[in-house]
């Protein structure tokens, strides 16, 4: 069954769920939002993934309870990293092995090696990265005490599984969703009125800008050995569009859900295309990740590799977006894709400090020309590196990029292209179009109830207008969900 | 309280003139003291004072105060050694 926000079951499911928890006594609250989190899990139709959820529900709430109770530090360090590779061991099983099994045959035929690898199905592994980074973020805190472990197993189940954020995040922090978790519930009708209407904004994310924008981006991607030019390059800086507003779209949906229960999630992104360099882009984007991986990967080797200095950060930095790179996919697109945005950043720590002195020299420094093209550069360089995550294999990538700026020479190249009529028009023009009037929306939205009612209602109009007559309606898959 | 020895390596690091530092300060936002950064003035406090902080301990850090604390406790252990 298909359950994914943008899915009529899910439209019937989320006001069930809502007059379930309502109208039940506030004892049992937690466990309405926690069935339904464990049925809308189920409803996916691959019964291993809830036996692996309660799994790692329950190894982390017990090495939780036996970190809280330890005493020498010794034990303590033995439970967090047992803790954390019984997490690992789960995510790799599920979703690495295959990856794994297929570089390990490659690698044993470059080696002339007779070995007997079998190849290993791809399991269906939604939203498991997710959790269990929300877990090993749970045992570290703990270790570090600045949290302490949760004794009753049913919230910490709910931590773990609350379905708005269950399958592409926010990546949340104990400290931040637990005490929210057991607040007594009282019906907030500003909640309820901006929950729903930004569940119906995301949704509208989705549908009209991003899925329509994905029509234009397949039709290239998928056949890219035919374009050269112009397309490429237009279907590379439209995929950057689609990812962002797909992303961003799913969860807008996550946290307006979220916010009918009076639960606040954490916001993931903060206009990321307007980030002056790839550093300040991941102060941007995914915010819960990139907080995630720099509080529990890049802090901790960056204080461990100190005495290198700016060679030890770059080194940290390198790490941790390798590990971005394979989190977000296993496959090899993903990870020179993360791998790329740590060379970027190593690169920088070296060049950071002769940047500012070379800004202050040719007078640029705080000057709007050298913010624009911060953006134009962070921009372009940030699609370069999302080729290889759209790009079916390393090989395609390489063409793609080899011919961005490339002139006429394919079946279908730049100016030709740009002659294809209204069928352009309508792929990419409109999104575009639907984009910069969104993102206007965007900056009035936190103030839209305080405006007149004419205005108020002219989002609404908008919003549902775009959503049934523009939006396409296959019941796309968001993005995020292969990670 | 933050000491006038520990705000001085702090700003020398940072190159900054002055700052009011207090316990709740929290290195974002001290002017220039990033996740770049943050090693760079940790290291000129442990060379500062001849100590050695353990990964752990620079993870548990929230705050100046925090920092002065831990400053506080390694230079007393040395003492008491």
């Amino acid at each position: 069954m298909n359950v994914s926000f943008n899915s009529l079951q899910y439209f019937l499911f989320l006001p069930v769920v809502y007059l379930v928890f309502y109208f039940a006594k506030d004892r049992v609250r937690w466990l309405v939002l926690l069935t339904a989190s464990l049925l809308f899990y189920a409803a996916l139709n691959a019964p291993y993934l809830l036996v692996v959820l309660l799994l790692v529900v329950i190894t982390t709430y017990g090495f939780g309870i036996c970190l809280g109770r330890a005493r020498t530090p010794r034990a303590k360090l033995f439970l967090l990293w047992g803790g954390i590779a019984v997490n690992v061991l789960i995510l790799v099983l599920l979703k690495y092995l295959p990856f794994l099994s297929e570089n390990l045959k490659a690698l044993s035929a470059f080696l002339s090696i007779h070995a007997q690898i079998q190849p290993v199905k791809v399991l269906v592994a939604i939203g498991v990265s997710f959790y269990v980074f929300q877990a090993i973020s749970y045992l570290i805190d703990i270790y570090l005490e600045t949290l302490k472990p949760e004794r009753h197993l049913g919230y910490f189940a709910l931590y773990m599984a609350f379905f708005p954020k269950l399958l592409q995040g926010p990546i949340e922090r104990a400290g931040n969703l637990l005490p929210q978790l057991k607040v007594k519930y009282a019906f907030n009708y500003d909640n309820m009125r901006f929950g729903m209407l930004l569940f119906v904004w995301g949704l509208f994310k989705k549908a009209v800008i991003a899925d329509r924008l994905g029509l234009f981006v397949d039709a290239v991607y998928n056949h890219a050995q035919d374009f050269t030019g112009l397309p490429l390059l237009w279907a590379t800086y439209a995929y950057a569009f689609q990812v962002y507003m797909d992303f961003s779209g799913y969860t807008d949906m996550a946290l307006g859900s979220a916010l009918l229960f009076n639960i606040r999630l954490t916001q993931n992104f903060n206009s990321p295309y307007l980030a002056t360099s790839v550093t300040d882009f991941w102060r941007r984007w995914h915010i819960s990740f990139s907080s995630w991986i720099l509080d529990y990967i890049f802090m901790p080797l960056q204080a461990q590799w100190r005495s290198g200095r700016h060679w030890g950060t770059a080194a940290a930095l390198l790490v941790t977006f390798f590990v971005s790179g394979i989190w977000h996919g296993a496959s090899w697109g993903f990870v020179i894709w993360g791998s790329l945005h740590g060379l970027y950043m190593a690169c920088s720590v070296f060049y950071k400090p002769y940047q500012k002195k070379w800004h202050k020299a040719l007078g640029l420094e705080k000057t709007w020309f050298l913010k624009v093209w911060q953006i134009f550069v962070t921009f372009n360089l940030l699609c370069l590196a999302f080729i290889f995550c759209r790009a079916s294999d390393v090989r395609q990538a390489v063409y793609i990029i080899s011919n961005l700026l490339s002139g006429a020479q394919g079946s279908q190249s730049g100016v030709g292209w740009l002659q294809g009529g209204p069928d352009l028009l309508v792929e990419v023009a409109m999104p575009l179009i639907f984009l910069a009037v969104a993102s206007f929306c965007i900056s009035r939205f936190k103030t839209v109830f305080q405006n007149n009612t004419l205005c108020r209602w002219f989002v609404y109009f908008f919003l549902v207008y775009g959503i049934v007559f523009l939006g396409v309606c296959h019941g796309e898959k968001f993005i995020y969900y292969q990670f | 309280m933050i000491s006038a020895r520990l705000k001085k390596v702090i700003l020398k690091e940072l190159k900054l003139k002055d700052f009011d530092f207090q316990d709740t300060t929290r290195a974002f936002q001290v002017p220039g003291w990033d996740s770049l950064s943050h090693t760079l003035v940790l290291l000129a406090v442990e060379k500062e004072y001849e100590v050695h902080f353990k990964t752990s301990e620079i993870l548990r850090l929230r705050n100046l105060g925090d920092l002065q604390v831990l400053v506080d406790k390694k230079i007393m252990n040395q003492n008491t050694a």
